[in-house]
């Protein structure tokens, strides 16, 4: 009687656990507007993501485009918040995708650990955070609680191909 | 008797590990330290996030007392001196942090690795001096546990003009 209780509890917590955590991301990416693409392979000596235990590091994003062209601009000069915010944004589904590609499926990504995210901009410009908040608001958007990460905004003068923000993230996996 | 031996042994083990327990209160009084309440994230992201052993922080600024930064572009209208204060008292700012997320400072294994940003002009090429104001304040407070891996870079703006940005991965219990 005991073992059959046992049982009955072991079967119960794992149907559980396993019914709350799977998410329908396809669904949850469709709501938000999203659409996912093939990243674009790295052209030199280096790989899009490298897994060291359970942690992802991946290499640094731009805000890359459908058709592979990234959002170019300067925040402070010729771009403003908005359209930072639009292409950190836009950087974040850059990731998505190579998170997609590399993972098979974004219900392994136990966590969004932390992001650095570069702002190409003049050297008076001080809002990033506000142009970064495009990429984080994305992560709690499609992650939720398993979105929210540790950060630092920042500053760049240049950024490859003059591209406006680069994004590099570390994520915890099952 | 070998039950009182291992007692015995055991107590003073326990008692000698025990011991490595630092009073932080005591040592940043000596330091002349004071910690402040670490403010809270305006936006979609967190102080601090663990995973595994490892706590990653966010990019933390020379925060005061009252909440607002030390502001300003090293080699432009801060010195390297004023730079090295401002790198100080952003380890005064992740001190706080840690102590409020870990509770007790004892449960800092080791600071791993360091990112310290300057905000500088593009001619400024002493970085690394800033960037000491936090790194000794970290071997002040940790001995050999704050010894860090450690990047010091030039960054052409930071957020609010603060004049040092920083942030690190610390190894806890």
């Amino acid at each position: 009687m005991k073992k059959l209780i046992a049982l009955s509890l072991f079967v119960l917590v794992a149907t559980l656990s396993f019914a709350q955590k799977k998410t329908d991301y396809d669904k949850k990416l469709k709501e938000l507007g999203i659409e996912l693409y093939t990243p674009s392979k790295p052209i030199a000596n280096y790989v899009k993501a490298v897994r060291v235990g359970n942690l992802l590091y991946l290499s640094g994003h731009g805000p890359a485009q459908a058709d592979g062209t990234n959002i170019t601009g300067k925040l402070g000069a010729d771009m403003t918040v908005e359209q930072g915010y639009a292409a950190a944004k836009q950087t974040g589904i850059s990731i998505l995708s190579t998170l997609k590609a590399e993972l098979g499926d974004l219900n392994k990504v136990k966590r969004v650990v932390k992001v650095l995210g570069m702002v190409n901009c003049t050297d008076t410009f001080t809002d990033h955070p506000k142009v970064i908040n495009g990429f984080s608001d994305l992560m709690v958007a499609v992650f939720g609680d398993k979105g929210k990460h540790a950060r630092s905004a920042v500053g760049m003068n240049q950024l490859p191909g003059n591209m406006a923000t680069e994004i590099e993230i570390i994520v915890e996996i099952e | 008797m070998k039950k009182i031996i291992a007692l015995f042994l055991f107590a003073s083990v326990a008692t000698i590990t025990c011991a490595q327990k630092i009073d932080y209160d005591k040592k940043l009084k000596d330091l002349g330290i004071t910690l402040i309440t670490p403010a809270k994230p305006v936006a979609n992201y967190v102080k601090v996030v663990r995973t595994g052993k490892l706590l990653y922080l966010s990019g933390d600024g020379p925060t005061l007392p009252d909440g607002s930064y030390i502001t300003g572009k090293v080699g432009a209208d801060l010195t390297v001196e004023q730079g090295y204060a401002a790198a100080k008292q952003t380890g005064v700012s992740i001190l706080s942090t840690l102590k409020a997320e870990l509770g007790d400072l004892n449960k800092v294994k080791r600071i791993v690795k360091v990112l310290g940003m300057v905000n500088c002009t593009s001619t400024f090429t002493d970085q690394p001096k800033v960037i000491n104001g936090f790194s000794d304040l970290m071997v002040a407070v940790f001995g050999e546990k704050g010894k860090h891996a450690r990047s010091a870079v030039g960054m052409s703006s930071l957020p609010s003009n603060i004049a040092v940005e920083i942030e690190i991965i610390v190894e806890v219990e």
